[in-house]
């Protein structure tokens, strides 16, 4: 024990100061970092010794330089986010589709019903005018037009959600490709020795993300490395540094894609996503946006079916043909006016009876019938019903979305307050290390003054 | 807790956005006045909101054939009333000769006028409301009534409008039962062939037969009881049409009373709402330029 000690002891803690100091650098750099975790440096008495039959202290020791984390908030988040991410998908392109069936501020598909029925009536007061026998092909024409509107774009958003896998397959399998990345070099940082603090915090922000577009769930193994696995199906995705990958392959039934993924070193394998914005938009081109589509070909069906029923039964104007069918085509899409001649509209019930109006007021009779839903609605009211669902998954939807940020808000709230990096905190550390700096550096200037003096003794 | 700057900062946003959103909606509704624009904005109140203006559009459509019906029925009644008036010209003129008359041109006199009278009768029976012979059923294409017999070549197919749901309204009267009933299947006004009363009293005032011009006396007689038929038939149908539409527009009345309710923003609740919001808003705004300006950097 001597001068050199007190000397060693110094340099030790201007080394751990500086070092503190570059942590405390690193945390105020990072400060909006997304996903950066604050750190902090673990000190600890050096190695004591024992002189002169004491034991005296050594100095000051960096442990370790640790990151603020939560392991079991990091799940509630992945699982959090997966439920946002698809009530978000969903509640965006239901928001879009709405305005489709918004028919509160103007008219729609309800509307042109009742104007065609209209025009019926109309053509009862007068069913051997032109004018009225007109009004009654343009209104069913406008119907027609109707449909095809609706159903086009029911189509369309259909066809670009099927569109929108690939992109999302692709951003999901470039993000199971950096977490297997990030997991190999966490994994060879480890195995020398190194800090890989930073690149988990990268790692586990992307698997935050990941969780947004699908449900996953993972494990943290004990080299710091992460398994991840799908969590419709239980695939895996990541298995330390191999990685899976979702592919897209076409359906020849329905000519959409079908989803597969393929676990690392593994066979492909269909699956049916069910979570994240992946599972939103599977369920809204599948279920919830198909369901519209099948609504509306039932109400364009039923509307071929009985108007062509009564339509048939009746005359055309010279009273003595009988009528043809009204429309062609039973989906919303292909309906279509059949007839083009105002003269083949049936508006007399009787042979030879060209004033007679009965076909005509059986037509109009066919709004109040109960036509829709095995025999319990009218075509209207279906049209109400469909509008009033859209109008009830919209509102749902918005209403998760909105429970799920507040969530996934206070979860962030959280995981900031545990793991945030506090400006004032970091500026208090930074005085605090510079005192600590400037006192060991005054330990090693009066240990030199020391050394000095007993120069001096030997001149 | 221990709280960060960025925890602030995050927290702020989100307050901000929260008041924004709730500032955005209540601008939509003072501007929009409507408490729906969009069925999500009230699921439920949308369906009744469209049903609801579905049975005011049907009640258009009703008050429209309404409308009509009720000039077809004032244009029947305006000529029945002049039928019934040529009846009773007709009945003055058999009147002077009941007895019979030796004097050949009394009898022509009787004759020439009985037999305008008669074609007055016919034009009257030809009658049209745009292009529709009113008395003529479903056939439009001949005139209904001619001088000579057959007299009727139109139909005695009733024409049914609807006035309201499941609820219709004959709107003609079928020329046969009016003017020649012995032809017609069904004879709500009577049994007399009026044109045929006149050809027959033309023919019996010409033979100077007392007894046919008797029977051909109470023939027009009976007649005109007929035409007075329709006529009460028509009165009937006016009454029931201005019935119609007074529940009509009883009903609509109540269904723009709910609709407004519903649809219709209160326009004084928010604009208290507005102002609540707009306090909160700038408290919030003031409260985060507090807070994000405080930092120990500009004490040390």
């Amino acid at each position: 024990m001597g001068l050199s000690t007190v000397l060693e002891i110094g340099r030790n803690a201007l080394n751990t100061y500086r070092v503190a100091q570059e942590v405390t650098g690193e945390n105020i750099a990072n400060v909006n970092t997304p996903g950066y975790s604050r750190q902090r440096v673990l000190l600890e008495t050096a190695q004591t010794v024992s002189a002169n039959g004491f034991t005296v202290g050594n100095g000051v020791n960096i442990s370790k330089i640790e990151r603020y984390y939560d392991g079991m908030l990091q799940q509630q988040m992945v699982s959090a986010q997966s439920t946002e991410g698809y009530d978000t998908a969903k509640s965006s392109v239901l928001q879009q589709l709405e305005q489709t069936f918004n028919e509160i501020t103007t008219d729609g598909l309800g509307a042109a019903i009742s104007d065609f029925f209209g025009a019926w009536q109309d053509l009862t007061l007068n069913p051997d005018g032109t004018a009225e026998r007109q009004a009654v092909l343009s209104r069913g024409q406008i119907l027609t037009d109707t449909f095809h509107a609706v159903s086009t774009n029911i189509e369309d958003t259909i066809s670009s959600l099927n569109d929108t896998l690939n992109s999302l397959t692709d951003s999901i399998n470039t993000t199971l490709t950096s977490i297997a990345e990030l997991n190999g070099k966490i994994k060879l940082t480890g195995q020398l020795g190194g800090n890989s603090n930073e690149i988990r915090d990268q790692r586990d922000q992307l698997i935050r993300d990941l969780s947004t577009q699908i449900g996953i769930t993972y494990t943290e193994n004990s080299d710091g490395t992460t398994d991840v696995k799908y969590a419709d199906g239980g695939a895996e995705l990541v298995t330390g540094s191999a990685v899976g990958s979702f592919s897209l392959t076409v359906n020849a039934g329905t000519g959409h894609y079908d989803v597969n993924v393929t676990p690392p070193g593994g066979a492909v394998a269909l699956v049916s996503p069910a979570t994240g914005q992946l599972g939103a938009v599977i369920s809204l081109r599948d279920t919830t946006i198909q369901g519209y589509l099948d609504d509306m070909n039932d109400l364009a069906k039923t509307m071929f079916t009985e108007v062509n029923s009564i339509h048939t039964g009746g005359f055309q104007h010279d009273g003595t043909t009988a009528g043809t069918n009204f429309f062609s085509g039973t989906t919303a899409a292909g309906i279509a006016l059949n007839i083009s001649a105002t003269s083949e509209v049936a508006a007399s019930g009787v042979s030879g009876a060209v004033g007679d109006n009965s076909n005509a007021l059986k037509m109009t009779q066919l709004q109040n019938s109960l036509t829709m839903s095995s025999g319990t609605e009218t075509f209207n009211a279906y049209q109400d019903g469909v509008v009033s669902q859209i109008g009830l998954d919209v509102e749902s939807s918005l209403n998760a979305e909105t429970r799920d940020i507040a969530f996934t808000t206070q979860l962030s709230t959280l995981r900031e307050s545990n793991s945030g990096v506090s400006l004032d905190e970091e500026l208090t550390n930074l005085v605090k290390y510079q005192r600590s700096y400037q006192a060991s550096a005054k330990l090693v200037t009066t240990a030199t003054d020391m050394m000095d003096i007993v120069l001096g003794l030997i001149r | 807790m221990r709280v960060t700057s960025n925890m602030s900062n995050d927290n702020s946003i989100y307050n901000i956005q929260q008041s924004q959103s709730k500032l955005y909606k209540t601008n939509e509704l003072i501007g929009t006045q409507r408490n729906i624009s969009r069925p999500s904005d009230d699921s439920v109140n949308s369906k009744l909101l469209l049903d609801i203006g579905y049975k005011l559009k049907a009640n258009d459509q009703y008050l429209s054939n309404i409308a009509k019906s009720d000039t077809w029925q004032h244009v029947t009644s305006d000529t029945l009333t002049a039928m019934s008036d040529i009846m009773t010209l007709a009945k003055e003129q058999v009147a002077t000769i009941t007895s019979g008359s030796s004097d050949a041109t009394i009898r022509q006199n009787v004759v020439t006028q009985l037999q305008t009278l008669k074609q007055q009768m016919v034009d009257m029976g030809n009658m049209q409301l745009g292009d529709q012979y009113i008395f003529g059923g479903a056939k439009n294409s001949v005139k209904p009534f001619s001088i000579t017999s057959p007299y009727y070549s139109g139909d005695e197919t009733a024409i049914n409008i609807e006035v309201g749901k499941e609820n219709t309204q004959q709107i003609n009267i079928e020329g046969n039962r009016l003017l020649t009933a012995d032809t017609a299947l069904s004879q709500p006004y009577g049994s007399t062939n009026v044109l045929k009363a006149f050809d027959d009293l033309i023919t019996a005032v010409n033979a100077n037969d007392v007894t046919a011009i008797v029977a051909g006396a109470q023939a027009l007689e009976a007649g005109a009881k007929q035409i007075n038929n329709a006529q009460s038939d028509v009165a009937g149908r006016l009454v029931r049409l201005d019935a119609t539409t007074k529940i009509i527009e009883n009903n609509r009345n109540t269904l723009e009373t709910i609709y407004t309710n519903i649809q219709y923003v209160d326009n004084a609740k928010l604009a208290v709402e507005l102002n609540q919001q707009q306090i909160a808003y700038e408290a919030t705004l003031s409260a985060t330029a507090k807070i994000s300006k405080l930092s120990l950097l500009d004490y040390i």
